[in-house]
């Protein structure tokens, strides 16, 4: 854990300083613009479910490199009130703020890996990482 | 090497090699070695061997006649086993002469000299060592590092090939496929197109998927997303080269193509483009009316 | 922040130059409704060519702003979408279907009268 640095999600103009970070560090490790709008738009997503579902959280980004590969990690925690269905929440179409409900499924997509632990009144960690083409 | 088994190596030469082909004929039995004919695999061991003996001879230069075989083995496809195969039965040979024939060495000039009973065969193994690893490392890189340069250079000729964009018109171009498309290629496909879309400000893009061979509900996914990108970026997408087996299979699969404009072949679609850029081709009849009248002038001279 | 929008005859044209927050997301939402009351305008260009990112909120305000507008009369053309948010957008399964969309300014004026003519 060398390369991390975090974003406290608290006040709605968090998301942007959120992704405008994770979107430096994807210049960084070398991804490409299309790529790094994946990357912003996947933070994006996953700050402002912590932002309306969590109220309060962090955002922590880690440039990875392996033997293979290189790529970015990103881990959203929260201490909200968890997730209670999580083969709910990861359908298309699923949303109970009024959105399109694309938020996690589209994370999913847009990143190469993805992780969610939730415990129902203990928070969430999402943990998804991208690797460099 | 010492000189001292440099020399009983070299002068004794011929019978190494014939210690060494014997060994190497005994690991030769996989399926490659069974396509080849034995006269083949003979000659290709002897000169394994001579190009071994010259490259001792001649110690260390620039381009050791050991390379040039192993660039000839590369090119021929021969597998990388058989020179490591081939480099380790040489070692076992020559320690096993050597240790052979140690009583009738001549240690009074060399610098290490050896009362009866020391023990000498570790000293053998190391100088032997010393002398045919780095014949070994020089094989193996010079063969991977051929590999490495075929492959990096085929995965450029295979990227240039990936998603060629031809503007053919004002605001119509063309994405010609050719070939398999994966995941990773249709990724690559799908950023270049709409790059290109944005470059030559295309109001209309043909993507012909005439060369693809298989067209199963992965790759029509894909073409089906990079569709609805282009839409999004305000350009339109018609797909042609749609032949009789592809729209079988894509019916049978359940694939929904209604969403934009599909044509058997890439003329039909190019007119459809015309027409969505409210353009159309009109016949030049002029030309025609000229050689009517020209022939009839003929006639008419002929009569008279 | 608020997005500035202005008038050309029958039209209203917006060119969105700034990182989009939701607050100015919603804000702009408003405001371009308020516009189209007021002006009685007919027709609406978007320009989205410096916006590098829309996640699936500013995605749904967006789409929302064009089923309003049309609710109230006006017809608005997206312009400008950039190819890493189209990508972004295909990948978060969101289409903008009933959208209509063009490639720059121009093109969407031309639509935009082209789709009022019908």
């Amino acid at each position: 854990m060398s390369d991390q640095s975090c974003v406290y999600i608290k006040k709605e103009w968090d998301i942007v300083a959120a992704r405008q970070m994770g979107r430096d560090i994807a210049t960084q490790v070398g991804f490409k613009t299309v790529d790094q709008a994946r990357i912003a738009t996947a933070i994006s997503e996953l700050a402002r479910n912590i932002y309306l579902y969590a109220g309060a959280g962090k955002i922590c980004f880690e440039a990875i490199e392996t033997v293979q590969k290189k790529g970015i990690t990103i881990k959203a925690t929260d201490e909200g009130p968890g997730i209670s269905d999580l083969a709910q929440v990861m359908e298309d179409g699923y949303s109970t703020s009024g959105g399109l409900g694309a938020g996690l499924p589209g994370v999913k997509r847009l990143m190469d890996e993805f992780d969610i632990i939730s415990k129902s009144g203990e928070g969430t960690t999402i943990e998804s990482t991208k690797w460099l083409r | 090497m010492e000189k001292i088994l440099k020399d009983v190596v070299l002068d004794n030469s011929d019978e190494i090699v014939r210690m060494w082909i014997e060994q190497v004929k005994k690991n030769q039995g996989g399926a490659f070695y069974q396509s080849l004919s034995d006269e083949a695999l003979e000659n290709t061991n002897r000169e394994f061997a001579n190009a071994i003996f010259e490259g001792i001879q001649k110690g260390k230069i620039a381009k050791t006649p050991l390379d040039e075989f192993a660039e000839k083995l590369i090119n021929l496809g021969w597998p990388l086993t058989y020179l490591t195969d081939g480099m380790q039965v040489f070692r076992r040979s020559v320690v096993k002469f050597i240790i052979h024939k140690w009583e009738d060495l001549d240690f009074s000039e060399a610098d290490n000299y050896f009362e009866l009973g020391d023990d000498y065969f570790p000293w053998v193994l190391e100088k032997v060592d010393e002398w045919v690893d780095p014949l070994v490392n020089e094989l193996v890189s010079e063969y991977s590092g051929s590999w490495e340069n075929i492959v990096s250079l085929q995965r450029m000729a295979l990227q240039e090939l990936s998603a060629p964009l031809i503007p053919v018109m004002d605001n119509i171009t063309i994405m010609p496929l050719i070939g398999t498309i994966d995941t990773e290629r249709a990724k690559m496909v799908m950023e270049s197109l709409l790059d290109g879309v944005i470059k030559h400000n295309a109001e209309v893009v043909l993507i012909d998927i005439t060369g693809v061979p298989v067209v199963d509900t992965m790759v029509a996914h894909h073409i089906i997303q990079a569709a609805e990108a282009v839409r999004l970026i305000g350009s339109r997408c018609i797909l042609v080269g749609i032949r009789p087996e592809i729209a079988q299979t894509i019916v049978n699969l359940g694939i929904d193509l209604g969403k934009f404009p599909t044509k058997s072949s890439l003329r039909k679609g190019f007119q459809t483009a015309l027409e969505l850029t409210n353009r159309e081709i009109v016949e030049d009849t002029n030309r025609e009316e000229e050689i009517e009248n020209l022939i009839e002038s003929l006639d008419r001279s002929e009569e008279e | 922040m608020r997005i500035p929008i202005l008038k050309l005859h029958n039209y209203l044209l917006i060119s969105i130059q700034t990182e989009l927050d939701d607050k100015t997301a919603i804000q702009f939402q408003e405001d371009l409704l308020e516009k189209i009351h007021s002006s009685g305008a007919t027709g609406v260009v978007i320009d989205l060519t410096s916006v590098d990112i829309v996640d699936s909120f500013i995605a749904k305000v967006l789409g929302d702003v064009v089923t309003m507008s049309d609710l109230m009369g006006a017809k608005v053309v997206l312009t400008g979408i950039q190819p890493a948010v189209a990508v972004t957008l295909i990948d978060l399964g969101i289409h903008l279907q009933d959208v209509p969309t063009a490639l720059d300014l121009e093109q969407g004026l031309i639509k935009l009268r082209q789709e009022l003519e019908e």
